[in-house]
């Protein structure tokens, strides 16, 4: 297992403890301050701790390519899915007349997060998977 | 679809038994990407499909073999 995996496996973990914190926090404090379990994704930043000793070879860099291709796509959908979701959360669920301005930087950062997750979910499914030179 | 096999594992092994630690220092890539080679699990790009057939001083031909489907008329 090489670093990129290591990061990749790092970040999920941060992401499984959150939720793990997320769901234990709704059942001793409510739903309202559970949502701050989500902080713990920044201990997700740590994976830089993970220094790569060996060379970054060819196929390093295609699967690099292909996972941070895979995560933009993702997470641009995930922040349009958002977006569509809070509009129908506020016009069709509350009939209200407007999104409220503190929704935008929720949907961006669960867009932002979601581009993470995905990319590590991407590198490992990718080293695990065939792979060829010619792919983007 | 086109299939590229290999015997780099044979040829490594006819060399004195090289190490796949080795092999990946005299073609320049890492000894991940020679076990995922080794396993057809990736397709090298022509310049290390050089290197890797230069490392056992044998043509490209002679390591990788492309496997075309058969076509029918």
């Amino acid at each position: 297992m090489n670093a990129e995996q290591k990061r990749a496996w790092f970040v999920l973990g941060a992401f499984g403890l959150a939720c793990v914190a997320f769901a234990v926090w709704i059942l001793t404090i409510g739903v309202r301050g559970a949502w701050g379990a989500f902080g713990l994704l920044g201990l997700g930043g740590f994976r830089v701790l993970f220094r790569r000793r060996e060379r970054i070879d060819e196929r390093d860099a295609v699967i690099s390519r292909r996972a941070a291709l895979a995560a933009g796509m993702v997470s641009y959908l995930a922040f349009v899915l958002g977006c569509m979701g809070v509009w129908f959360v506020a016009f069709a669920w509350h009939r209200q007349g407007q999104v409220s301005v503190h929704m935008f930087p929720a949907v961006t950062i669960a867009g932002g997060t979601v581009f993470f997750l995905a990319h590590s979910v991407a590198i490992l499914v990718l080293y695990g998977r065939h792979v060829e030179a010619k792919d983007v | 679809m086109s299939k590229i096999t290999n015997c780099i594992r044979r040829l490594r092994f006819d060399h004195g038994e090289m190490t796949q630690e080795e092999l990946a220092h005299r073609a320049g890539c890492t000894r991940q990407t020679i076990i995922a080679l080794e396993a057809g699990k990736y397709t090298p790009s022509l310049a290390l499909a050089f290197r890797i057939a230069r490392a056992f001083d044998r043509r490209v031909e002679e390591v990788f073999v492309f496997e075309e489907p058969d076509r029918t008329e």
